[in-house]
């Protein structure tokens, strides 16, 4: 059985403190301990901080473009539906860059589980505001403040059609580690959104300002009533940040309807026969 | 001989139907066929037409005067009469208008039959299509045989229904046109074709070379290749996927190629700009891909439904960075179902980018191609899937340092081993490095696979006539070989010997074996492009030192035409 150690790669070069060695162990944590392999394991990183675990999280993985591993990881995913496939991605990879895939993906309901670093700024270009930014939130792009509300990601996921939607917390493993292991054994689109402090370019979104505004749904909380979901996600507006799975549905994800023979990967199947009779239909 | 029919109406009325039928028919009853279809960029309304040259020798392009025309509409008339031969025959309906000028009118009474039979609009195609097969000296056996596959045992109203509104087209000819009456399309032997466009024979050639996944946005002109495969898909088991986006269709086709299947990607000149950041991607992961282009006119949105060769340079340089691709063009029909298995098997060979380029004429007109020809290259087709391997040790480096530039590529999933592809510059075994000792290394490593490939892999241009004793040498690429040919023959018709050289592997060139080619014959040569800059000369001074001085463009749209090369013989 493969173990924490054996997907953990090079060293990490996250400034220290920041909230993606949080994400990087929960993620190592949540495959070990549903018995996955780095060999078994599909990974899709994006462009960012958050992408970098390419380097530290031994996977069969592809670092590939900025706001485009959902649509890779669907490839992936289609190609070998055999194997689970992550997808690593941070806010503004996902939601920016990317956001016209992942609304997409949502509708799809393509069996990709994205863990999304969530910390309101662009890191890896030295601080600018992300999609994710409060409104006002100053930057090196935003001098007198960004002008746009932040966007929603859960109520978005949840009225676009994923099945699985999530938020969790870089400064609760436990919660994390939870929550992935739960949008991995989900069957359909799973959005976990990491809230994430950066500790060197947002001074607002820290470690002690989760705390303050987090809190974790409890037993009475129904992820199948989708309006309630909605609610909860909304809570964003109010910079309260729900913890835990918001909404979940059973949806046939993508790959049972697209793949002809679901006990075969795509990859595996036998090749096509007919190709000299298929030319019949032009006579 | 050649003759040209051709069938023009309003658009949304079933032309196109009806001239793939006319197609069909002649190439059922014998004879080689080539078409092309005119349209505007809109689904009711304005003018459409359709073009069917046939003859009992190859037809490898449209000849542009109209033996038969059959006018739907006026508009018809007026638009094409200009392009009538000698005693060509105009088909029209009386109760709509009466034809003018020199050509023999031939009238049909379409109005009055539909209204007679109570027939709906869309059965004037096939009353005109009874009467040109009575005018060809045909019968009406092989439309109903067609009809009868096309809509099987529980169409039998239907079929009848069609047979009757033909027989009265028949009818009229054999009663008041008997003297016109030729035997154009006479059942003669020959061996059967298939009749399919460009596209067509992408997704056939796809097919093939077992493509598992296909991922498109529809774009005119490519979009017939996504048809196809969608329409194939249940039969094939090929995961064809209609994306959000082009940059959605290409991510997830370098994500099921990482994966370990052969994947593809079509779109236009617009949809590839989109792609293009993903085309780089396919360069430095060596992750292999075949991209499908069927060009139109640009820039931007341009005349989306008509033709031009105008996307070669952007092809050749589409992708920041410097990386490795192949550009091939197939020239006709049968080249592009033969090359498509090709470029699958380069693009892995490679383990490289491999664009196919198309346009609009190409990929929408239709050809007859021999079917046991296909057959025999089909059956003995067996995908080439160069360094893939699906079992490695710990020590597996997936961009191992090798001497032909190519390192083996592990297919995701084999127990105890992992790897990366990565569009970072990369270690051997696939993690980021910024070390300037590793990017040499990785650079140059990409940089021998083209060597390899021009090693063992680049078609020497095809050469069509004696290019030493000829005057007169035409260049050319892609769709243009067509036109090409026929000039050539036609040229010879009238005592003048030409030759053609016929390039397919575009992009990268061999430097020694192109500047060998034309050493000596360089002042005979005379370039011919769709476009209006003569990107492939262009291509050709870049890359050989090569310089060909004389050339013949067209870029109003329209295919080049054989007149136009005629003149220069």
């Amino acid at each position: 059985m493969a173990t924490v150690q054996d997907f953990t790669g090079y060293k990490p070069t996250w400034c220290p403190g920041c909230g993606n060695w949080g994400i990087g162990m929960g993620i190592k944590m949540a495959l070990a301990e549903l018995s996955y392999s780095p060999s078994s394991t599909m990974v899709s990183f994006g462009i960012g901080c958050s992408g970098n675990m390419n380097d530290f999280l031994n996977a069969y993985a592809m670092h590939g473009l900025h706001g485009r591993a959902i649509a890779t990881a669907i490839g992936m995913k289609l190609a070998n539906h055999q194997m689970p496939v992550l997808a690593v991605v941070g806010d503004g990879d996902c939601y920016g860059e990317g956001g016209n895939h992942f609304l997409h993906a949502c509708r799809g309901n393509h069996d990709v589980k994205v863990i999304i670093h969530d910390n309101n700024v662009y890191g890896l270009t030295t601080g600018q505001v992300s999609p994710m930014a409060e409104k006002g939130q100053k930057s090196k792009s935003t001098p007198q403040g960004i002008i746009e509300t932040p966007l929603d990601p859960l109520a978005l996921a949840i009225t676009q059609g994923a099945s699985f939607v999530a938020q969790t917390f870089a400064g609760d493993t436990k919660h994390m580690v939870e929550t992935i292991k739960k949008a991995l054994q989900h069957s359909g689109f799973s959005v976990v959104n990491v809230l994430q402090p950066c500790v060197t370019f947002n001074k607002k979104n820290t470690y002690q300002y989760y705390m303050k505004h987090v809190y974790k749904l409890d037993a009475s909380h129904d992820a199948s009533d989708k309006m309630k979901a909605l609610q909860v996600a909304f809570g964003i507006q109010e910079e309260r940040f729900a913890l835990g799975v918001l909404y979940e549905t059973n949806r046939e994800a993508y790959h049972t309807l697209a793949v002809q023979n679901k006990d075969v990967s795509l990859l595996n199947q036998a090749p096509f026969s007919g190709v000299v009779s298929l030319a019949e239909e032009f006579i | 001989m050649q003759y040209t029919w051709k069938i023009g109406g309003e658009a949304g009325f079933g032309i196109m139907t009806t001239g793939l039928l006319f197609a069909k028919i002649a190439s059922r009853s014998g004879y080689h066929t080539y078409d092309f279809v005119e349209y505007p960029s809109l689904i009711r309304g304005g003018h459409n037409a359709y073009d069917v040259t046939f003859g009992d020798e190859q037809v490898t392009t449209i000849k542009p005067t109209i033996d038969i025309l059959i006018c739907l509409n006026k508009e018809t008339f007026d638009l094409h009469k200009n392009k009538m031969s000698k005693e060509g025959l105009v088909i029209f309906d009386p109760d709509q208008f009466t034809p003018e000028g020199e050509s023999i009118a031939i009238a049909v009474h379409f109005q009055k039959i539909l209204k007679e039979m109570n027939g709906q609009v869309i059965m004037k195609n096939i009353v005109a299509l009874g009467a040109s097969l009575a005018l060809c000296g045909a019968d009406l056996s092989e439309l109903v045989a067609i009809l009868g596959q096309q809509f099987g045992k529980k169409g039998e109203s239907i079929i009848a229904l069609n047979r009757a509104f033909a027989e009265k087209g028949f009818e009229e000819i054999q009663t008041s046109y008997k003297q016109y009456i030729r035997p154009l399309l006479q059942k003669r032997e020959s061996d059967k074709q298939i009749v399919l466009t460009g596209n067509e024979a992408f997704a056939y050639g796809a097919v093939g070379a077992d493509c598992r996944f296909y991922a498109a946005y529809p774009m005119t002109p490519s979009s017939g290749v996504l048809t196809a495969l969608a329409g194939w898909s249940a039969k094939t088991g090929m995961v064809v996927r209609h994306s959000e986006d082009e940059i959605a269709v290409i991510n997830s086709a370098l994500g099921a190629s990482f994966a370990g299947v052969r994947s593809a990607v079509g779109t236009s000149g617009g949809g590839f700009a989109l792609m293009v950041e993903a085309v780089s991607m396919s360069g430095i992961t060596e992750l292999p891909l075949v991209v499908f282009i069927s060009q139109r006119p640009g820039p931007a949105t341009g005349m989306p439904t008509w033709t031009e060769q105008g996307d070669l340079l952007f092809s050749v340089h589409a992708g920041h960075g410097e990386f490795e691709k192949i550009v091939l063009a197939p020239g006709d029909h049968q080249e592009m179902i033969e090359m498509t298995p090709y470029a699958f098997d380069l693009a892995d060979t490679y383990q490289l980018p491999v664009i196919v380029l198309s346009d609009m004429l190409l990929s929408e007109s239709h050809a007859t191609v021999s079917y046991p020809e296909v057959k025999k290259f089909m059956e003995g087709y067996t995908p080439r899937r160069g360094k893939l391997i699906t079992k490695a040790d710990a020590t597996y480096k997936r961009y191992a340092l090798s001497d032909d530039g190519i390192s083996p590529r592990l297919v995701p999933g084999q127990e105890g081993v992992y790897y990366q592809a990565n569009s970072y510059e990369h270690l051997e075994d696939g993690h980021t490095t910024e070390s300037d000792v590793v990017r040499v290394q990785q650079v140059e490593k990409r940089a021998k696979k083209w060597q390899t490939y021009l090693r063992n892999d680049f078609l020497t241009p095809k050469i069509y006539g004696d290019i030493k004793k000829v005057q007169t040498i035409l260049v050319g690429w892609g769709s243009t070989k067509g036109v090409a040919l026929e000039t050539l023959k036609q040229a010879k018709a009238q005592g003048k010997d030409s030759a053609y050289i016929h390039f397919s592997s575009l992009y990268p060139l061999h430097v020694q074996k192109i500047t060998e080619l034309f050493s000596g014959i360089l002042e005979k040569c005379i370039l011919v492009e769709n476009n209006a800059t003569s990107q492939f000369g262009k291509l050709l001074r870049m890359e050989t030192g090569v310089n060909i001085e004389k050339k013949i463009v067209r870029f109003d749209g329209r295919p080049l035409v054989v007149d136009q090369l005629l003149k220069t013989i």
